[in-house]
């Protein structure tokens, strides 16, 4: 590669630097990505080159050399598709160009509520949008108070730092006198954060300590389990390919890698020396048949749970049938999670006999299932018994190598210097509370529809252990109930707990006004009253770090690509004018320009003493080097498991809790996350397991990962990936629906073919699907993921879309615990019939569709079509 | 100095950069004169396919390319009654969209499957560059390597002693054709059907470790043989295409023989029960 040559050969193109990832935190950049440019045009999109302005020896590079083998990282960063085809994004169909308001939204008139989702838009002035944006606040202040005001603004987006994708009026709306905050509660982590920070502590999310952990692996393990863990999809958005290279070199230096999950997900079918289908959301079942048959057969460490646990003969009581009657072994387990005892015994076994590592990847049972308290805590209880913390024995992730700037979560050999943007950025930060007035987001639809809820902890997404024996209530002791939102994270339908609830909340007439800003139309933005045009990131100037990779750390400034499309801005430049009309832009921005707030972030990047910044801006970028030592860095819970006393667990007692004291103390009652961790087959949140009553009706266990195709709902509209075929199957009526995979013996018993369009229901309604019929998911399950962009035929009834979260549970991980449940849950499928559909809904199938990119502006709009 | 291109099954992931980044450099960009712009969706320069193989729990997917050979003695440049189409010192063969008339003579004469596309709107055939006018440019390999994640990609010198290396560990995609064209494409393990299957002793419920299995084909009489692991699993990998007859032994259980088994592309037999004797 010649980049030199891009930027100063005959072709005239210029190349900028820019972090194409899509996490929406400022410290948890990545993907950085060189764009190339051109008469106002971006050209290209394509891989950073490390070397472009520095030599390798000045990366200090890492080397993992070990069993007669090498592994350094690559020269250049390993972006995914997303990231190169993100100038579709740019320029995608759905993009909105101007402030519109929805054509019978009347702020002084009828206000017609109940047809948000369903109503078209026209084009409006920004000076009449940010009029009655500013009225309808100080209306509402005046009228309820400002705690009637919901703002949603939690993460995952573009990552931007001073231009801040989510959370910018935050600051605003507290000097302004306050707001409801929809706190997010902590998605993909639900089971480590509720679960397991009662089992092994690891605040702040729940999961194992990472530190060095890719060169634990590399030098100790003999045996890699990744549970429900799909390298090959989840880290995309976040960090890119490292996991890839890793793990075809982990195969290569002879660690086995099995996988146990009910699909052949991206990393199994390319990585797995066994794949071990096991039915959605039954993992629980299956780990406590492991240490049953470890119990029995004394295949574990007695002595390290000695000096490093508590509560085990409680443990053992249940697991060996003292407590209940029941044995739970493998023969017990095995009906209830499809897989075969024998298995289930050679697992255990060769567990037992090897330096085994469990890795996950933020998906599967720990995290996405009603209550995934249980399986997670259950894989650490396994861990535990195998001696937690030993040389090739730890939690290792596969993603988020960083997180939240905690040195015990760098799994990658640790850099000199991690490059900080937390000072100058903007937008919310999920470590933020905001007391009194919050509402966990799970709980939106039902703070609006019910009027009143209650809960325990969830104050910030970072909240501690013990915040989840506080209670808090909605609406809070002098607080307003919600009478208007603003979000700037329309995602909700697609992306959490029962979609069409939320629908259904934002159609309540308590909602008299909702305003969305958003770079395209799509998913909650058609609900809204007001829509704001926002840039892509590609539009604006910035500052941002790579500090996900696993490769290098970088440092950039960000220049704009293009010129903004449209009438579009920032969303911290709307904010900045919101605050103008309101009195408050100089308390609000601090007198702080752009510019000035892009070298700020330098100034406080903690590379400020490395690089100056006229070097800083002149070479583009600094790429950190690669710390002396870092083979030296403990790895995992290595300290723990040396000396627990000196290097305790933040549990109560220090150790691991296999009876948790908290719990036992604050929730001694609760049978749904109860003291020990059971098998929870249903109770008064969920009835989603093969054993209950409803499983008559839905017969069929789904499973939903993170997508691979797009990041959450991000990217749903770009051609290049929709035409892949694991993407979107496209129906006879040319819409592409969303896939839904099904085992040939599932699709023929319902008379299902390759390329149906599919109906998937339950009580909480129902979307349209594409089959794909595939030896790629077991038999009786089927797999859709999330994500995909809501196209109601019906709103909140009836996606075409394939939004599955629209139909997923509503109750959330458990009574006492307000995490998500998204996957593992009962539907029933049948052939859909088109034609019926078509006479029954005319509107909804002759509402224009761009053919290759989806839904789009052209459905929305007033006066056409 | 001619030019080549690897492709590595065994180390691809499927994460369709290739397809992606050809997209990106090749749609709405006009690179004339060696190529003008791609349509933005259902031709595919470089395109990958999925193929799934084998059934629950023996699946494996090996991701597959189609993409322009850029042969030596390209069968689409005779065809070309409008002398179209040439081929460079670096071994590119190009179709000149200035002097493509559309009379798709290229698509018939090409032996390999989805390389050359008709664009009805610009009424030329269109197919892979080898991103010749990056080359010129100064880069060093086309977007589709540049973009490669794993390495599965590689392009470079075909007198360089590394790629000479992989070129060595080739294997010819059509082998009677490939003889007669010459590709600069090379393809590094193509996937071969495997048979798969788990023994187990049925009266004890255990996974049977060490059972030695043989699988006899029917028409040559050529046998393979594999031992089974701790699940009682076991693979015969890379076995020719047909049917074939197992036979299970292990010391102490009664022989099992089961067949014939169609492995034309892949198969899992399934769980097969042995019995002491």
């Amino acid at each position: 590669m010649a980049e030199d040559m891009s930027k100063t050969g005959a072709s005239g193109e210029k190349t900028l630097i820019r972090d194409i990832s899509f996490c929406g935190v400022p410290e948890n950049g990545s993907n950085a990505s060189m764009v190339d440019v051109k008469d106002g045009k971006i050209v290209r999109i394509r891989p950073m080159h490390y070397d472009w302005k520095y030599k390798k020896a000045d990366l200090n590079p890492w080397k993992f050399e070990v069993r007669g083998s090498t592994f350094e990282p690559s020269m250049k960063t390993l972006i995914p598709p997303y990231s190169i085809a993100y100038k579709k994004r740019v320029y995608s169909p759905a993009r909105i160009r101007y402030p519109m308001m929805r054509v019978d939204f009347d702020p002084n008139g009828e206000r017609n509520p109940q047809n948000r989702g369903k109503s078209k838009y026209k084009r409006i002035s920004w000076d009449e949008a940010l009029d009655i944006i500013v009225s309808e606040m100080n209306r509402i202040k005046e009228t309820y108070g400002p705690t009637a005001l919901l703002y949603q603004c939690d993460q995952h987006g573009e990552n931007k730092v001073v231009q801040a994708c989510h959370g910018a009026g935050r600051k605003l709306l507290r000097a302004w006198g306050g707001f409801t905050l929809q706190i997010r509660q902590p998605d993909s982590w639900e089971g480590w954060w509720w679960g397991n920070k009662h089992f092994w502590g690891c605040e702040p999310v729940g999961q194992g300590q990472q530190s060095n952990l890719l060169w634990d692996i590399s030098k100790n393990a003999e045996l890699l389990l990744f549970w429900g863990c799909d390298q090959e999809t989840t880290p995309w958005g976040w960090q890119g390919q490292l996991p890839s290279r890793l793990s075809y070199w982990w195969s290569e230096i002879g660690i086995k890698q099995i996988y146990v999950c009910p699909d052949l997900n991206y990393a199994a079918a390319v990585h797995a020396d066994r794949w071990i289908p096991v039915l959605p959301n039954t993992d629980a079942a299956l780990y406590l048949a492991i240490t049953h048959r470890w119990f029995k057969r004394g295949t574990y460490d007695k002595e390290y749970l000695a000096t490093h646990a508590v509560g085990v003969d409680k443990y053992e009581a249940y697991v060996m049938g003292e407590e209940d009657g029941v044995e739970k072994s493998p023969e017990w387990a095995s009906p209830i999670c499809g897989v075969p005892a024998r298995v289930i015994k050679a697992l255990a076994d060769e567990w037992a006999s090897k330096r085994t590592t469990v890795v996950i990847g933020n998906g599967g049972p720990g995290i996405r299932g009603p209550y995934a308290t249980e399986p997670a805590r259950l894989q650490g209880i396994c861990l535990a018994m195998q001696g937690l913390g030993k040389p090739g024995q730890n939690q290792a992730k596969m993603i988020e190598w960083g997180l939240f700037d905690k040195p015990d979560q760098y799994a990658q050999p640790k850099p000199l210097r991690v490059p900080y943007l937390r000072k100058a950025y903007t937008g919310g930060h999920p470590d933020e509370s905001n007391h009194p007035s919050f509402i966990p987001k799970t709980y939106v639809p039902k703070a609006i529809l019910e009027g009143e809820c209650d809960w325990w902890g969830c104050e910030s997404e970072t909240a501690d252990r013990v915040n989840q024996f506080e209670h808090y209530k909605y609406p809070a002791d002098g607080c307003s109930k919600i009478h208007m939102v603003w979000t700037d994270s329309p995602s909700w339908i697609t992306c959490w707990n029962s979609g069409n609830d939320y629908v259904k909340a934002m159609r309540h007439p308590d909602i008299e006004f909702m305003f969305a800003q958003h770079p395209w139309l799509e998913n909650d933005c058609l609900l809204a009253d007001i829509i704001l045009p926002v840039n892509t990131k590609l539009e604006e100037d910035d500052i941002a770090g790579d500090i996900f990779s696993g490769q290098y750390n970088l440092l950039f400034p960000e220049h704009k690509c293009v010129e903004p499309l449209g009438e579009s801005y920032s969303d911290y430049e709307i904010a900045v004018m919101i605050s103008e009309r309101l009195g408050l832009k100089e308390e609000y921005t601090g007198g702080k320009t752009i510019p000035e707030l892009i070298k700020y972030g330098y100034e406080t990047s903690r590379c400020e003493d490395l690089i100056t910044w006229e070097e800083l801006n002149e070479k583009g970028y600094y790429a950190v080097p690669t710390d002396n030592g870092w083979e030296d860095v403990p790895a995992g819970f290595y300290n723990f498991y040396k000396d627990p006393e000196k290097y305790p667990l933040t549990t109560p007692t220090g150790k691991l809790e296999f009876e948790a004291q908290g719990l036992a103390e604050h929730f001694p009652n609760d049978l749904e996350r109860p003291p020990v961790p059971k098998w929870v087959a249903s109770g008064i949140s969920h009835e989603e397991t093969l054993e209950t009553e409803r499983a008559k009706k839905y017969p069929l266990l789904v499973v939903s990962n993170h997508p691979r195709w797009s990041v959450h709902s991000q990217h749903e509209d770009i051609t290049w990936l929709r035409e892949i075929e694991t993407c979107k199957v496209t129906g006879p009526d040319g819409y592409q629906y969303h896939p839904v995979w099904l085992h040939p013996s599932t699709a023929e018993r319902y008379g299902i073919k390759d390329g149906d369009v599919v109906t998937i229901f339950n009580e909480r309604g129902a979307v349209l699907s594409g089959a794909y019929v595939t030896e790629r998911i077991m038999p009786d399950v089927v797999y859709i993921d999330h994500g995909a962009k809501w196209d109601p035929i019906v709103p909140g009834e009836l996606d075409r879309g394939g939004a599955i979260n629209t139909i997923v549970p509503r109750s959330t991980t458990s009574k006492n615990a307000v995490g998500h449940a998204v996957s593992g849950f009962l539907v029933n499928i049948e052939k859909t019939d088109m034609e019926e559909l078509k006479a029954k809904y005319p509107e909804a199938f002759e509402k224009p569709f761009h053919p290759c990119a989806g839904p789009g502006l052209e459905a929305c709009i007033w006066g056409r079509a | 100095m001619g030019k080549v291109l690897v492709i590595d099954y065994t180390i691809c992931n499927g994460c369709y950069n290739c397809q992606v980044a050809c997209k990106d450099e090749h749609v709405a960009n006009d690179w004339s004169p060696i190529a003008k712009p791609q349509p933005d969706t259902g031709q595919f320069w470089n395109k990958v396919h999925d193929k799934v193989r084998g059934q629950v729990p023996k699946v494996k997917v090996t991701y597959l390319h189609s993409i322009c050979q850029h042969c030596d003695d390209a069968p689409c440049i005779p065809a070309c009654n409008a002398d179209a189409i040439y081929r460079r010192d670096d071994g590119a063969v190009i179709i000149d969209p200035d002097k493509c008339r559309g009379n798709q003579l290229c698509l018939e004469a090409c032996p390999y499957e989805d390389v050359i596309y008709f664009n009805d709107s610009l009424n030329i055939a269109q197919k892979c560059t080898f991103c010749a006018h990056l080359l010129d440019d100064g880069w060093t390999e086309p977007r589709c390597v540049d973009a490669c994640p794993t390495g599965a990609f590689r392009f470079g010198d075909e007198d360089d002693p590394e790629i000479r290396a992989l070129i060595e560990k080739a294997e010819p995609l059509k082998p009677e054709i490939d003889a007669q064209v010459g590709p600069r494409v090379y393809h590094i393990g193509l996937p071969k059907p495997f048979i798969a299957g788990a023994v187990f002793d049925s009266e004890a419920d255990e996974c049977t470790e060490g059972a030695t299995v043989t699988a006899t084909n029917v028409a040559t009489g050529a046998t393979c043989s594999a031992v089974t692991d701790s699940y009682g699993d076991f693979w015969l990998n890379d076995v020719e295409p047909g049917e074939y007859t197992l036979v299970v032994e292990k010391g102490g259980y009664l022989v099992q023989k089961l067949g014939p088994v169609d492995a034309t592309e892949a198969v899992n037999v399934g769980d097969i029960a042995v019995w002491k004797v």
